[in-house]
This record gives C-alpha cells, sequence and structure tokens, in this order.
C-alpha cells in the first residue's frame, strides 16, 4: 500500500510542477500580447517619443533602431571573436592544458553578470578610451557579453563535426585555413548564423550593460557610432521605474517581445529549409 | 596561394583568440583596480561587514553587510521556490510526455528563457507586488518575496533545461533494461533516475545561483531598493541593483564610485567562485 502512496506522489508531484511551469508561461505571454496588443498603433512604431516626461506620449521609432543598431555591433564583434576563438581551440591549439585553462576562462567571463560588463564598459569604454555614452561602447560591452555564448555553442558545432573531412584534408597537406573557410565554414554556415542570431536575440534585450555605457532617455536615431542612442529596454526601465506611462511600457515590451520571438524563430525556419533540400 | 593565406588567417585567429582570453582578465583588473582607492579610506572589513550604506551623507559610511546578505536571501529564496518545480517539471517532459510534445515544451521553455529581465521586471512589478499589497494589505509590496518569486520564474528554465538532460540520457540507457525487469515507471524514477541526476540538480543549482545572484534588472523593480537588513516581507537592495541605481549619479573618482566598484567586485568575485565550482561540477557529470 505504501508503495501505491509513494507513487501517486511522485505523480502529483510531476503532475502539478508541470501545470505551474506551462500555466505561469502562457500567462506571461498572454499578459504581454493582450495588454501590449491594445496599446500599439503604427504611430507608437513609427513615431519619436513626446510628451512631458519624455516618453508620456509619442512612439518608440528611434528606441527601435537604437536597439537594433546596438545588436548588429555586438554581434559582428562578438562572433569576430567566437569563431576565432572556436577555431583556434579545434584546430589549431594542440596543449591540453591550454585548452582546459581558456574553457575554463570562456566559461568564466559567461557567467560574469551582465552589471558588472557595464561597470568595466564605463570605467574602460566609456570614461577611459574616451567613447563616451554611444553606440560603439553599448555595441562592445554587449558583444562582450554574447561572446561565450556563441563562441561555445560554435565550438559544439565544430567538435561534432566529420572528422573525415578534416584527417582527409590534413593528409592532403593542405592549410587548416583552407580546412576551416572552404570545407568546414560552407557545411556548418546555417548551424552558425542560427547561434549568432539566438545570441543577437538575447542581446536586443538585456538591459544591464548599456545602462551605464549607451542608452539615454531621449535621443534621436544615431548618425555616428559615438552617438548615443534610445535603446527597448532601457526606455521600458524608464517609463515603469519613474511611473511616466504604464500604457506605453505595454506597448515597449510587446514589440520587445515580438522583436524577439522573430530572432528566435528565424533559427527554426533556418533549419527546417535545411531539413527540405 | 593557400600558403599565403595560412600565413595570414594563422596569426589573426591566434591573436583573436589572445584577446577573447584577455578580456576576462581586464575586466578583473579594471574592477580591482578601481576598487583598491576605497580600501584605503574605508577598512576592508568595515566594508564586508559593516552595517550601514549612506554614500553621500555628511560623514559617509560605505559598508554593505546588508546589500550581501539581500544578494543572497533573494537567490537562495528564488531556488527553494523553484529548485522543487523546475524537477518536478523536468520529471514530467523526461517521462510523462512523448517526443513530439517534449520537443514543442522545450523550445517553448527556451523562449521562456530568453525573455528580457526587464519585461519579467514589468510583469513582476504589475502583477506579483500588486497582488501583495491587495491580498496582505502591505504599504508596500516589493519585498524580498516579490524578488524571490519573480526570479524563480527566471531560473526555472535553466533548472528544467539542465536536469531533464541528464534524465533523458538515463532514460534511454536503462529504460530497456528496466522495462524488461518488470519496473514500474515510477519505482524507476524514485529508485533509479532521481539518484543517478543527483549531480545534474546540483549543477542546476549552482547555475541557477548564478544567474539570480547576477541579476540586475527584474530584482531591481520589484524590491523596493532600500539598503537595509533584508526581511521576507521588506524592502531590501542587492548588489547589482546598487550599481544599477547609484553608478550614473555618483561623481566619477568620489568615494562613492570607488565604492560601487568595490561592491561590483565583491559580487563578482562570489560569481567567479561559483562558476569554477560550476565548470568542475560539470565536468564530473559522466553516465
Amino acid at each position: 500500500m505504501n508503495r501505491y502512496v509513494k507513487d501517486l506522489l511522485l505523480k502529483l508531484w510531476c503532475g502539478i510542477s508541470g501545470i505551474m511551469v506551462l500555466s505561469t508561461l502562457s500567462f506571461i505571454i498572454i499578459y504581454i500580447f493582450m495588454k501590449g496588443f491594445s496599446s500599439i498603433n503604427l504611430d507608437f512604431i513609427i513615431g519619436a517619443p513626446k510628451g512631458v516626461p519624455i516618453g508620456s506620449e509619442g512612439g518608440i521609432y528611434p528606441a527601435i533602431i537604437g536597439s537594433v543598431y546596438l545588436m548588429i555591433i555586438a554581434c559582428v564583434f562578438a562572433t569576430v571573436l567566437a569563431i576565432s576563438t572556436a577555431v583556434y581551440l579545434e584546430l589549431y591549439c594542440k596543449n591540453e592544458k591550454l585548452l582546459k585553462i581558456m574553457h575554463l576562462v570562456i566559461h568564466c567571463t559567461a557567467g560574469i553578470p551582465s552589471i558588472i560588463l557595464g561597470m568595466f564598459g564605463y570605467t574602460f569604454l566609456v570614461l577611459r578610451l574616451g567613447l563616451g555614452r554611444s553606440l560603439m561602447a553599448g555595441g562592445i560591452t554587449l558583444g562582450i557579453m554574447i561572446f561565450p555564448f556563441i563562441e561555445i555553442r560554435v565550438e559544439k558545432i565544430l567538435n561534432e563535426m566529420d572528422k573525415n573531412i578534416v584527417y582527409a584534408s590534413y593528409a592532403l597537406g593542405l592549410p587548416k585555413s583552407y580546412t576551416f573557410l572552404k570545407l568546414l565554414l560552407p557545411i556548418y554556415k546555417r548551424d552558425i548564423i542560427s547561434t549568432v542570431l539566438l545570441a543577437g536575440g538575447f542581446a536586443i534585450g538585456a538591459a544591464a550593460p548599456i545602462i551605464l555605457t549607451a542608452a539615454v532617455m531621449y535621443a534621436p536615431v544615431p548618425r555616428t557610432v559615438l552617438a548615443p542612442v534610445m535603446a527597448l529596454p532601457y526606455h521600458l526601465y524608464i517609463l515603469i521605474g519613474e511611473g511616466i506611462s504604464v500604457e506605453n511600457a505595454y506597448g515597449t515590451a510587446f514589440v520587445l517581445i515580438v522583436l524577439l520571438l522573430t530572432m528566435n524563430i528565424l533559427p527554426i525556419l533556418n533549419s527546417l529549409s535545411r531539413g527540405g533540400e | 596561394m593557400y600558403k599565403i593565406i595560412e600565413k595570414i588567417f594563422s596569426p589573426i585567429i591566434r591573436l583573436l583568440a589572445l584577446c577573447s582570453v584577455l578580456i576576462l582578465f581586464l575586466i578583473i583588473a579594471f574592477i580591482l583596480k578601481e576598487s583598491l582607492v576605497i580600501f584605503k579610506e574605508v577598512p576592508i572589513l568595515q566594508f564586508l561587514l559593516g552595517r550601514s550604506w549612506r554614500p553621500v551623507s555628511n560623514t559617509p559610511t560605505f559598508s554593505i553587510l546588508p546589500i550581501i546578505l539581500a544578494s543572497m536571501y533573494v537567490s537562495v529564496t528564488a531556488i527553494v521556490i523553484a529548485l522543487p518545480i523546475g524537477i518536478g517539471c523536468a520529471m514530467f517532459i523526461s517521462f510523462f510526455i512523448g517526443d513530439v510534445s517534449r520537443e514543442v515544451l522545450k523550445s517553448i521553455i527556451n523562449i521562456l528563457a530568453g525573455i528580457p529581465s526587464v519585461v519579467y521586471g514589468l510583469i513582476g512589478l504589475l502583477v506579483i507586488v500588486k497582488y501583495f499589497e491587495v491580498r496582505f494589505s502591505l504599504v508596500a509590496g516589493e519585498s524580498v518575496l516579490a524578488g524571490g518569486i519573480l526570479l524563480a520564474i527566471m531560473i526555472l528554465p535553466y533548472i528544467i533545461n539542465t536536469c531533464s538532460e541528464s534524465m533523458i540520457e538515463i532514460k534511454k540507457k536503462y529504460m530497456a533494461t528496466s522495462d524488461v525487469l518488470g519496473v514500474s515507471k515510477l519505482y524507476m524514477i524514485s529508485h533509479l533516475v532521481l539518484p543517478a541526476v543527483s549531480k545534474a540538480i546540483i549543477a542546476s543549482t549552482v547555475l541557477a545561483l548564478g544567474r539570480a545572484m547576477g541579476e540586475t534588472m527584474a530584482v531591481m523593480m520589484v524590491i523596493g531598493n532600500a539598503p537595509i537588513m533584508p526581511k521576507l516581507l521588506g524592502k531590501a537592495q542587492t548588489i547589482p541593483s546598487l550599481i544599477a541605481l547609484e553608478m550614473g549619479a555618483a561623481y566619477v573618482g568620489s568615494l562613492h564610485y570607488h565604492g560601487l566598484f568595490a561592491a561590483g567586485f565583491v559580487l563578482m568575485i562570489l560569481l567567479l567562485l561559483i562558476n569554477i565550482i560550476l565548470y568542475y561540477i560539470r565536468r564530473n557529470i559522466s553516465y
């Protein structure tokens, strides 16, 4: 009898937790969509913020563009670093000890909280290098944040590659640059792009690193990389934190989530279209 | 031709790989350099163990014990809430549903992990905090508990992913054997799976702890930001929220500025330790 009670409790535990997670999940998504959808319209998306205090009326166009720019800079910066590091670790590095140390270092970089990266960006990029609060400083800070994310996944992709290709190319005496650029890159291009898109979604939603390095309450669409920008997550924080407009905050959250979902769905479509080939 | 490309390609790759490793040391060095200044004025023990943070009063005091304790309190509350639910849900998606619905559920949970923390903060402020104010008739619903509940939702995906990965691994390995022996699924879960995934559960807890300690925006929006000793239903302030709120206002080069860096340095050391532990736990996971 005791066993049946135990089984029942275990079943209950699994069932209740599953239902709790699912209901929380659907609540969050439905909540944002219901509240957000009613407060957005075309003017909200293509208009600049207006009103006193700023943001209480008008739209969020500069923030959308600012966020996209920040994401692009972050992705370019992080992808170049991450792919180089992954290629080095997978193809060039022969020293086991060095390999272990580098893995630990990258793992630790991944664990640094985003606000510390923001502080580092503030003291090093903004003040020391004199970039000021700018697109560039914020982009690089976000880039440092997503670099370990991309590196770990690209390295995994390269690690699971078809070793026959590599050994065959070595046997032919081809240099490693040829092996990577002409043989491996074309095969794994899609996977790498998917990873970068996911990382971009991660960067676009992050507020903590850009509070100190890039974002301001109001700025027009930036013309140079040294101009301060508006960004969606920071704008959302200001709207709600300063109690400016809950309505517009819902709208901003909605736009942010839609952008993110697009970035999340693109890789899935990407892999589906490959499945069809 | 290929030889020339290789001659250019190889040093660039090596250089960039070196840069990526140097970033971590650059970050540590800069935060350390900026925080050392304050320890000339305030003894390190007083900084860590004193009880009041008043950086801009006439006789400024810099002590972050309540803030460190609050950071831990919120994170531990979140883990206490999230761990049982996370393990339960991991068992649910590993053993009680089909392959197709598992994949769908997993990708939805991953989307949950991708929702920006400001959006969680918005929901926390407008749903959880408001509920507290109405339900318990508190003057202000911003509290450690509200932060803990919100953080619990945010760290659930990490716990579920880490645990269910290990569970599915074990299921693949032993399901056939235990079916042949006529062992019930529930007996298998409680006597084989749960003991075997204990390491993964510890890893997920450490990972979640790291995430929770470093979380800025969501916690900052629901915790009230008062640097006092934390109580479950009272306001508190965590290290990340302290930095995010006061950094912009602190005059560059002032003690306040360096004090904030020192607080950041304490947080960074805590998280580096957590991550080194996590790295070694993960390397030892094998079935």
